[in-house]
């Protein structure tokens, strides 16, 4: 009988389907890495000869591990083809490999990405924040912080290719559907009535802007999303939560206390009057600062979802995993947030 | 909120079978054994508070009852089934949706005073919640 294979070995066998040319592949520095909620994500090394050369190469392996957070929005087939299409942009993007939708390898779908070298200090330890501010002393990486949003937000995404994602209408219509979105993820989790949420969706809904344009929006723009490599953005990850939406949705992530615990600077590495003003010169988009609070407190409705989600992913004995448990006391206090910033 | 049992039971088998098996060291791993020991005494220990959830009744209650008068009968503030958190969710939801109907007055008496109950149940569940530092 054939021994169960490992996972490293179930991936080599995978990439010799992959690089028919490829000789004696190994992997090695094999790492499952801690974080990330919503997928496993494995980096490794492979080398192989091929053609009398030996080739190296660094990489990381993103895999839909079944019942986990954000499951129904954060579909891997998706977040391959934005990384495919983001490739001939300017956007810094890790290169994607290969896509297996076949649970019988891995037990889930899974995608292979290049991975860049390079590290994503935690902004939520005082070690990371200390590492951004450092690096905001010396300058480069808050320019390389705004550059590489603008760049995100000048994209010509149409042309891209990235409507796929699919495309609001005019108006409130963005904002509309991002309320619907999260909506519809707190009505799947079977949440108990929450009447303080309750209002905040109807206050959400009531007071929905009208976006200034359309552009190509991460959703979740921050330090701990971008890799850092010589004080400057070497790529933008996290790909799960990108939309075609207004972009004040971004700048309000940016401008969000949510990202800075105990930081006077944006996202632990910029000023707030730095970036403002190198965002609107660079993008030619006047930042509407009362847009922005809405969306922060939309912001404030989404981590809600997150967390009644991820805690009753727990409570159904879907998903074991302790860090989802703990959501459940993150639910009020996310709330108590958002009710103050309604003034009540 | 999960109840603090069924936490307290997930974690100690989370200590059994997942963190302590995975420690190398000898005497972090009997820390960790033990730690699922004491906690499963603590779990015996352990009732839920009732005062939360008797003063979020009473909040609601007093909601209800203001909401009538102020409404004065109207079909926005009639109430039906047994969870009164999610019959204070349709009075809101239908107090926005006929606000045009109701008049900006009438509305924001309304939602100041659904504001205030509001309130009180945050302030029951951060009881909890916010003690929570880690």
């Amino acid at each position: 009988m054939k021994a169960k294979q490992s996972t490293p070995e179930i991936i080599r066998d995978f990439l010799q389907t992959k690089l028919p040319n490829a000789r004696d592949i190994s992997l090695s520095e094999f790492t499952h890495l801690a974080g990330g909620w919503s997928h496993e994500i494995y980096v490794f090394k492979a080398r192989w000869r091929e053609n009398g050369e030996t080739i190296e190469s660094g990489m990381c392996l993103r895999k839909d591990p079944g019942a986990a957070l954000l499951r129904e929005f954060s579909d891997l087939k998706s977040q391959y083809r934005v990384l495919e299409a983001l490739e001939a942009t300017e956007v810094p993007t890790p290169r994607v490999y290969w896509y297996e939708d076949d649970p019988a390898l891995l037990g889930g779908p899974f995608f292979i990405m290049e991975k860049i070298e390079g590290e994503v200090p935690n902004p939520w330890s005082r070690a990371g924040k200390e590492k951004y501010a450092e690096a905001a002393r010396r300058g480069k990486l808050p320019l390389s912080f705004v550059e590489t949003l603008a760049r995100l937000h000048s994209l010509d995404w149409r042309a891209a290719g990235l409507d796929f994602i699919g495309v609001p209408g005019e108006g409130k219509d963005f904002a509309l559907r991002e309320i619907a979105k999260w909506e519809s993820l707190i009505a799947e989790s079977g949440h108990k009535p929450e009447p303080v949420l309750t209002e905040l969706l109807m206050w959400l809904k009531a007071n929905a802007p009208a976006a200034q344009r359309l552009a190509f929006v991460h959703g979740a723009y921050r330090t701990g999303n971008l890799i850092i490599r010589d004080d400057a953005i070497a790529a933008v990850i996290d790909w799960e939560l990108q939309v075609i939406g207004d972009p004040m949705y971004d700048v309000a992530y940016v401008l969000s206390d949510l990202n800075r615990e105990g930081s006077a600077l944006l996202s632990c590495v910029v000023e707030r009057e730095y970036f403002l003003e190198h965002y609107q010169r660079l993008t030619g988009l006047r930042v509407d600062l009362d847009v922005c609070r809405y969306y922060e407190i939309l912001y404030m409705m989404r981590s809600t979802a997150f967390w009644i989600s991820a805690s009753s992913l727990f409570a159904d004995g879907r998903n074991k995993d302790l860090r989802l448990a703990r959501t459940t006391y993150s639910v009020p206090v996310v709330l108590d947030m958002a009710a103050k910033a309604l003034g009540f | 909120m999960i109840p603090a049992k069924r936490l307290l039971d997930e974690v100690i088998t989370s200590l059994r079978t997942v963190i302590a098996p995975a420690i190398v060291d000898p005497y972090a791993k009997s820390q960790a054994f033990m730690a699922a020991v004491i906690l499963e005494f603590v779990s015996h220990q352990v009732t839920e508070r009732s005062d939360i959830e008797s003063a979020k009744q009473a909040a609601l209650d007093s909601v209800f009852a203001d909401l009538a008068k102020l409404l004065d009968g109207a079909e926005i503030a009639k109430v039906d089934g047994d969870n009164r958190e999610g019959r204070l969710c349709g009075v809101i939801e239908r107090l926005y949706s006929q606000r045009e109907k109701l008049g900006e007055e009438i509305f924001t008496r309304a939602n100041r005073r659904i504001r205030q109950a509001l309130r009180e149940l945050l302030e029951q569940d951060l009881k909890v919640a916010a003690q929570n530092k880690g």
